[in-house]
């Protein structure tokens, strides 16, 4: 594979290993509101308005800058009776062809991201809540994991064509 | 194109693309995304992304992560292997008894985990290897293994039960309780399972040697049921605080995967090592777990586009002329057959929304009707070509087990899922007796 393609595949799962790295930690953040709500309502009385929202949020942000690690660590479930049986490398050929449909979708995801933002910058959109949080943040983040996880597939998609190649990047 | 040629069309693409070996979400996605394209052309190129935003919205999902991560404490932490040993040495007397110990194990795993993973790994890893050397039937403990951690869905914490309760607007409550007897009606009839056939066939099941038996002092015996206690704390303490209404189901959650962690403290077991795996494992699964429901929601949005669901009602009621149970048992067939090809999470999210209307025009409870359907999903689940536990257990199983083995081990087990299945159909008052008996009806 040329030098520009082996750097990207570099990089591209350096990054996502870092981003996936943080978003694995969040479900400590995640469990410290919920826990913080919890104890200020049970013990003090003191419902907390914006942990409901709040907790969606991380959720959301958990998942998707998330998926391009979980995408790396192969975590993903397959149909696997055929390809199963399959050797590595016409393993990487079929993977290499069927990978461009998840980039398909990822783009669609992507392109309905970005347009979903625009609008909530656009209008300030908000939730109808007390807390009425601005919806552009959390939609910043939610398209962003869907970026990273659309380069780490591309990068699959590297990896799967070099492998079918006979020449695998490490 | 009609509507029903088209969901047609989906589906054998979906089936087609599947069998390439390419991950499942991708596929779903796919061809939800591009149907809608298709159909819909650029004003629906924004139905991918609100589907990600509907899994924003459904707020019982943020209970998957925390019960999944209890899941994996459970099993990183080495607090399975002991509650393993534990079933080994009070069973271990009893023909096949490490085999009934294995279910009994299944039903305190499934406790504490929301999905049948962390059961799987747990008996893949911890029993099977310890059954094998013990000299019993591979089949037959894989078999075990299998059915028993198919139970984590069925028994609370349950995260296909909450799933359900989204689609259905159940009480999530409710439908963990109606889970709870039908759930140990199957360990019982599993185990009344092993128990003959063990009788029949003792080479299949060799009990505990006299000497090794003895070697095992009543004091230790006695400090091994310690090993359960933690466990049962952490369920109890989890399940009271959300039955007495003092947390929310969310809330709930995140408690029992803060009071896992503190048992796996409080054995002395908690290493960094212990944490890192936990909380690794627990980001890959949920990640797999909702990125497959976010495709199946972009998926189930377009024929949700298309009304499909008033051509199922229309089919099945006026078309076919079937009666209500007809219908029941054909809904309930096609999950099965359907989890055969299709992953079992998209099974629920893509059909469920279909059949449940027509549950409540057929007037049918719809608690009762999730206990069933969470059945049938167990029943797919290790049914082949495609079922989760098969999936995983390929990866975890060790090498001496083939995959025939595993295919061939599931037989007895699925007509005995079959037959609790038709036990709580003819009775419903087995799922119901509990949720009625709570909220005092």
């Amino acid at each position: 594979m040329p030098r520009p393609i082996r750097a990207y595949v570099h990089y591209v799962d350096l990054v996502n290993r870092k981003i996936g790295r943080f978003a694995m930690l969040l479900i400590f953040v995640l469990a410290a509101i919920l826990l913080y709500s919890t104890l200020s309502r049970v013990a003090f009385g003191v419902p907390v308005n914006w942990v409901l929202e709040m907790s969606q949020f991380l959720l959301s942000a958990y998942y998707l800058l998330g998926g391009a690690y979980s995408l790396q660590l192969d975590s993903h479930v397959r149909m696997d009776l055929l390809y199963n049986r399959l050797s590595p490398q016409k393993r990487a050929v079929t993977d290499a062809i069927t990978i461009l449909f998840v980039i398909f979708f990822l783009v669609v995801l992507f392109r309905g991201g970005v347009s979903s933002t625009e609008y909530a910058i656009t209008y300030n959109q908000k939730n109808y809540t007390s807390w009425a949080p601005p919806l552009w943040p959390i939609k910043i983040v939610m398209t962003f994991g869907i970026f990273m996880m659309l380069l780490q597939a591309i990068s699959s998609f590297f990896k799967d064509v070099a492998m079918a190649r006979g020449k695998p990047i490490t | 194109m009609s509507s029903e040629l088209i969901t047609l069309f989906m589906f054998a693409t979906l089936m087609l693309l599947l069998l390439t070996g390419q991950r499942v979400f991708g596929v779903i996605g796919f061809v939800g995304s591009a149907a809608a394209l298709l159909l819909w052309g650029q004003g629906s190129s924004e139905l991918p992304f609100n589907a990600a935003f509907q899994v924003l919205n459904w707020y019982p999902l943020i209970t998957v992560p925390f019960f999944i991560f209890m899941g994996y404490m459970l099993s990183e932490s080495g607090i399975a292997g002991s509650l393993y040993r534990m079933f080994h040495v009070w069973f271990g007397p009893v023909r096949g008894g490490l085999a009934l110990g294995t279910i009994g194990l299944m039903v305190v795993i499934s406790a504490m985990n929301g999905l049948s993973v962390a059961g799987m790994a747990i008996g893949a890893t911890v029993a099977l290897p310890e059954l094998l050397r013990r000299g019993y039937d591979k089949v037959m403990v894989t078999g075990v293994v299998q059915a028993g951690s198919s139970l984590g869905i069925l028994i609370p914490p349950s995260v296909v039960l909450v799933l359900y309760a989204m689609i259905a607007r159940q009480p999530v409550l409710q439908l963990w309780l109606a889970g709870i007897v039908p759930g140990l009606l199957m360990a019982t009839v599993f185990c009344i399972y092993i128990y003959v056939r063990c009788r029949l066939q003792p080479e299949l099941a060799p009990a505990l040697p006299v000497e090794e038996r003895r070697s095992i002092s009543r004091r230790e015996k006695l400090l091994l049921l310690r090993a359960g206690f933690l466990p049962l704390m952490v369920f109890g303490t989890m399940m009271g605080l959300f039955l007495t209404g003092v947390t929310s189901l969310v809330e709930s959650s995140a408690v029992g995967a803060l009071l896992a962690t503190a048992a796996a403290l409080f054995s002395r077991r908690l290493s960094w090592t212990v944490m890192e795996e936990t909380t690794r494992k627990t980001l890959a699964i949920s990640c797999m777990f909702l990125w497959i429901i976010l495709a199946a929601l972009c998926f189930g949005a377009v024929y949700d586009g298309l009304g499909a669901v008033r051509a199922i009602e229309t089919l099945l009621l006026h078309t076919f002329e079937l009666d209500p149970w007809g219908i029941l048992i054909l809904m309930l067939l096609s999950f099965v057959v359907m989890g055969m090809f299709l992953d079992d999470t998209a099974m629920l999210v893509i059909v469920a929304p279909l059949y449940i209307p027509l549950v409540r025009t057929l007037g049918f409870d719809l608690i009762w009707f999730g206990v069933l359907y969470t059945i049938a999903c167990q029943i797919a689940y290790i049914t082949p070509p495609f079922g989760y536990n098969l999936f995983l257990m390929r990866a975890m199983a060790p090498p001496e087990i083939s995959l025939g083995d595993i295919y061939r081990s599931i037989t007895p087990f699925v007509v005995l899922m079959v037959i609790s299945l038709a036990l709580i159909m003819v009775f419903p008052q087995i799922a119901l007796w509990l949720p009625n008996l709570y909220s005092g009806r």
